[in-house]
């Protein structure tokens, strides 16, 4: 075991002057930039759904994918926000209004449509094209966020990569209900709810690890 | 956890020239130390962030007593205490470009000094969850207990039955028959055909012969 001072000595040797981190909304705005970027390759390449136009002229679709956007990007300033350390654990609260306006659009669609149309509204055929864009979307998004966040990873990794993934799973989703006719289903509650639970239960589990995997020094 | 629920001992300096201090890459007039004669530890570490190995120096010695008083708050053992504040200096080394020198030191200080006594404590608790401290009990002392000492007993139990091996053949069976068999003398004389006046005598100068030849190899080793 090294004595402190030793230790001192050799950090100071290793004193190598560093990039400050720019400020965590431009952060934030960056990420936002390579989401809209991907959302937007997705969109020339797969095309959008084909009765956006119609859905474009319902409220509780706008209102549905705006409440989505919204989350993304407040618990993407969040994340950058509670990762540095010093600032308030506050801000990991922000996106909480727009993710209960977010599923309650979601509960709220679902429910008036199971009334119209009943159990038969399940679409399995499109659930692996579903499955495609969710992965061409949401890997690279939470890659990115990851590196990003990688100094995290020996302060609060948690918290952080969850409200990460929040971020990450309100995008995906965007995605998914602008490119994939999945309304008026069981469908879309399950997306919507299914991937945002499924990556913040699975960050939760595993966000140590995988930032011992970006950052090989830990 | 909360970085404003400790309120840290030692004076922690806000920073009246962050912008500037941010912006001079090399400030020779600037030397970390303000009016009142404290160290201004934002300064140095906008300073060290530029690669200034002095002034990161300074900021580390500076801070680690802070650090060791913060730590031993919560940690009762001291080399404990010493491995958390080297925990928390690498921690600060890793992630000095997090530092906003527009913001205090203090709370960004002590968010990672948390966050790092925090693990210590954990790792304490693991380490007790599964390893006690020995308690004095004379069942763990070396040399009180008997079972302690069976390497020596065997040793010499060794060293016996080499002597009762070199003993003439009739002294040999005498021992063997009512020492260590444990017959009674009737019953070795009916084993051996030797009468009980002879396995008398053949005890007695088998037990002379042995603590003859025990003395010798006692005094040889």
């Amino acid at each position: 075991m090294k004595s402190t001072s030793e230790l001192i000595d050799s950090l100071v040797a290793d004193a190598k002057p560093v990039r400050r981190l720019r400020s965590p909304v431009m952060r934030a705005l960056c990420w936002l930039l390579f989401a809209a970027l991907l959302l937007t390759l997705v969109a020339l390449v797969h095309g959008v759904r084909p009765d956006l136009m119609v859905k474009l002229h319902q409220p509780v679709f706008v209102v549905g994918v705006i409440a989505a956007l919204t989350t993304a990007v407040l618990a993407s300033i969040a994340s950058f926000m509670a990762s540095v350390p010093g600032r308030s654990r506050g801000w990991l609260l922000l996106p909480a209004p727009a993710v209960v306006a977010w599923m309650s659009t979601i509960g709220y669609g679902c429910l008036t449509n199971w009334i119209s149309i009943g159990p038969h509204g399940m679409s399995p055929g499109e659930t692996a094209r579903c499955f495609a864009t969710l992965a061409i979307t949401g890997i690279p998004l939470s890659l990115v966020m990851l590196i990003m966040l990688r100094y995290v990873a020996r302060l609060s990794p948690n918290s952080v990569v969850m409200t990460g993934s929040l971020a990450v799973a309100a995008m995906t989703a965007v995605a998914l209900s602008l490119f994939h006719p999945l309304d008026a289903t069981v469908m879309i509650l399950m997306w919507n709810f299914g991937v945002a639970a499924i990556l913040m239960v699975l960050s939760g589990l595993y966000g140590r690890r995988l930032f011992g995997w970006v950052t090989p020094q830990g | 956890m909360s970085s404003r629920t400790h309120r840290p001992g030692p004076t922690l300096s806000i920073v009246r020239n962050a912008q500037d201090a941010a912006q001079a890459d090399h400030p020779p007039e600037t030397s970390g130390t303000r009016a009142d004669g404290t160290l201004d530890w934002s300064i140095l570490m906008a300073h060290a962030q530029a690669g200034d190995r002095d002034a990161y120096r300074r900021l580390l010695e500076a801070i680690t007593p802070y650090l060791r008083a913060l730590a031993a708050r919560r940690i009762g053992n001291r080399s404990d205490v010493e491995d958390t504040v080297q925990d928390i200096l690498l921690t600060i080394h890793t992630v000095r470009q997090t530092y906003d020198p527009a913001l205090p030191f203090g709370p960004w200080l002590v968010t990672i000094a948390n966050r790092r006594v925090a693990d210590g404590l954990r790792r304490q608790g693991r380490l007790g969850a599964h390893e006690a401290p020995l308690p004095f009990d004379p069942e763990y002392e070396t040399f009180q207990a008997a079972e302690t000492n069976l390497q020596e007993e065997a040793a010499d139990a060794s060293m016996l039955r080499d002597a009762v091996e070199h003993l003439p053949a009739g002294q040999r069976d005498a021992i063997r028959m009512l020492k260590l068999e444990e017959m009674s003398l009737k019953e070795a004389a009916a084993a051996s055909g030797m009468s009980v006046a002879a396995l008398k005598v053949a005890t007695h100068r088998a037990l002379k012969n042995l603590r003859r030849l025990i003395e010798k190899r006692g005094g040889r080793s």
